[in-house]
């Protein structure tokens, strides 16, 4: 079975050990790239993940699993919280296996006079600058031209919640229909990080909540379902108000 | 052959786990990682594995322990434990209901809390119990009652690219001749077992493949 869906081709469920394609550099003069999932031996590509074998247009492979613990990736970006300050640095959990790090100086419009001050407990958004399996990821706020595009600490007021990595990547999207069927209900602001955390904030406190318990349900649903069930949650909560 | 079963995503705050049940041995196990470790049990270019085995009733004892290890060989074997240096995976295995089959429903269990969570494997892995009865016939998941009459047991785990045995598990005699023939009824059920692996994994991701 292949459908076209968002550009990626789906080839189909793959299991660990399952034999994609054999590709010799010295025959296949085709050049083919790996994704997550997929490890090249011996001339095979193997699946090391269960899931959904996708195949991009530039032919790229990938397995998309559904996973819930976090593996820090370069470029990616999440959502940390402050533990603690130390010295230059300040150590944020983004929910890997190790602490990640993040200078006061990589925010925008930061100087040695002018530095960010964050207290544990606070939220930042950013990006992954270094991450890989022998070192400490480190965090940055700002892009390769000095500037936030977004990133930094996020106001206070909003709530955050933790939802499956491919429920965040499904959401990551601004023009995701479900989102903008959420924004039909009420107005809110939404960040999400690839570590699978969610920021939301809105008005009122029991908007927030509503929109959070509509996230949660993609985690049970499917995209369509989900839909479907958006107007009943807030129905609820607002039957829940009036009381 | 026993009616497998097994329910995904049992527990809600582990990274994966799975209910898995041979014939009325049921086993829950829950895989947590690759997660933040000890600095005692750090190490420089692998994973560090722990599996923790709780019986449904009393304290873990020496037969625990066994079950245990056998279980941590068969995972180091297949987890691609260099990926992830100076992190730990933990393994528990939660005993719900015996029958005689504890050690194979455990690893069972074990494989597929392993790719629920997505954890980076080289195959996947199935263990098969057998029997053999003072009559000389080979009972494949045999039962409490039928394992009290038997004169040995054995439990293979295999791989599942090449079948090939990860781990082995005896208890009394066998000679060769029965021990092959032990070795190759296994070998023939692990097959379904592995497809049955499959066919959740398809259902667990059945409702993706038809959206985004």
């Amino acid at each position: 079975m292949s459908l076209k869906v968002g550009g990626a081709e789906i080839i189909g469920v793959v299991l660990p050990g399952d034999e994609i394609l054999q590709f010799n550099p010295d025959v296949n003069k085709e050049r083919i790239c790996i994704g997550p999932g997929l490890r090249w031996e011996d001339n095979v590509v193997r699946a090391t993940k269960p899931g959904i074998l996708k195949k991009t247009t530039k032919k790229l492979y990938y397995v998309d699993t559904h996973q819930k613990r976090y593996i820090p990736q370069r470029r990616e970006f999440v959502i940390g919280i402050v533990l603690k300050k130390k010295g230059d640095y300040y150590t944020i959990d983004i929910g890997g296996s190790e602490q990640a790090t993040i200078s006061y100086l990589s925010f925008e419009n930061a100087s040695k006079k002018t530095r960010k001050e964050m207290k544990p407990g606070d939220l930042i958004f950013g990006q992954l600058l270094v991450a890989n399996k022998d070192m400490e990821p480190e965090m940055v706020c700002i892009d390769t031209y000095d500037r936030a595009v977004g990133m930094g600490s996020l106001p206070e007021g909003g709530i955050m919640f933790n939802v499956s990595l491919h429920v965040a990547r499904l959401i990551v999207n601004p023009e995701n229909p479900f989102l903008l069927n959420i924004s039909k209900k009420v107005q809110y602001a939404i960040v999400t990080g690839f570590n699978g955390r969610v920021w939301v904030k809105a008005k009122k406190q029991s908007d927030m909540v509503a929109i959070m318990n509509c996230i949660l349900m993609l985690e049970v649903m499917t995209l369509k379902e989900a839909n479907d069930n958006v107007f009943k949650v807030f129905e609820s909560f607002s039957r829940h108000g009036l009381k | 052959m026993a009616k497998h079963a097994c329910q995904l995503n049992f527990l809600s705050r582990s990274d994966g786990s799975a209910l898995y049940s041979i014939g009325n041995t049921v086993a829950l196990a829950s895989v947590n990682g690759p997660g933040e470790v000890k600095k005692s049990n750090r190490h420089y270019n692998r994973s560090h594995l722990e599996v923790c085995y709780s019986p449904s009733t009393g304290q873990s004892m020496i037969g625990e322990r066994t079950l245990e290890s056998v279980i941590l060989h068969t995972v180091e074997q297949v987890i691609l434990v260099h990926l992830h240096p100076r992190t730990a995976t933990n393994v528990t295995i939660q005993e719900m209901q015996s029958d005689g089959l504890a050690l194979s429903t455990s690893v069972n269990a074990t494989c597929l809390a392993l790719l629920d969570a997505g954890v980076q494997m080289k195959s996947p892995f199935a263990a098969v119990t057998c029997c053999l009865t003072p009559s000389g016939t080979i009972i494949i998941e045999p039962t409490e009652a039928e394992l009290k009459e038997s004169e040995a047991l054995a439990t293979f785990v295999f791989d599942g690219q090449a079948l090939n045995v990860l781990s082995a598990h005896q208890e009394g005699c066998l000679d060769s001749e029965n021990f092959y023939a032990c070795l190759r009824k296994c070998q023939t059920a692990a097959k379904d077992v592995l497809n049955f692996y499959r066919r959740i994994m398809e259902e667990k991701y059945s409702s993706d493949k038809s959206y985004n």
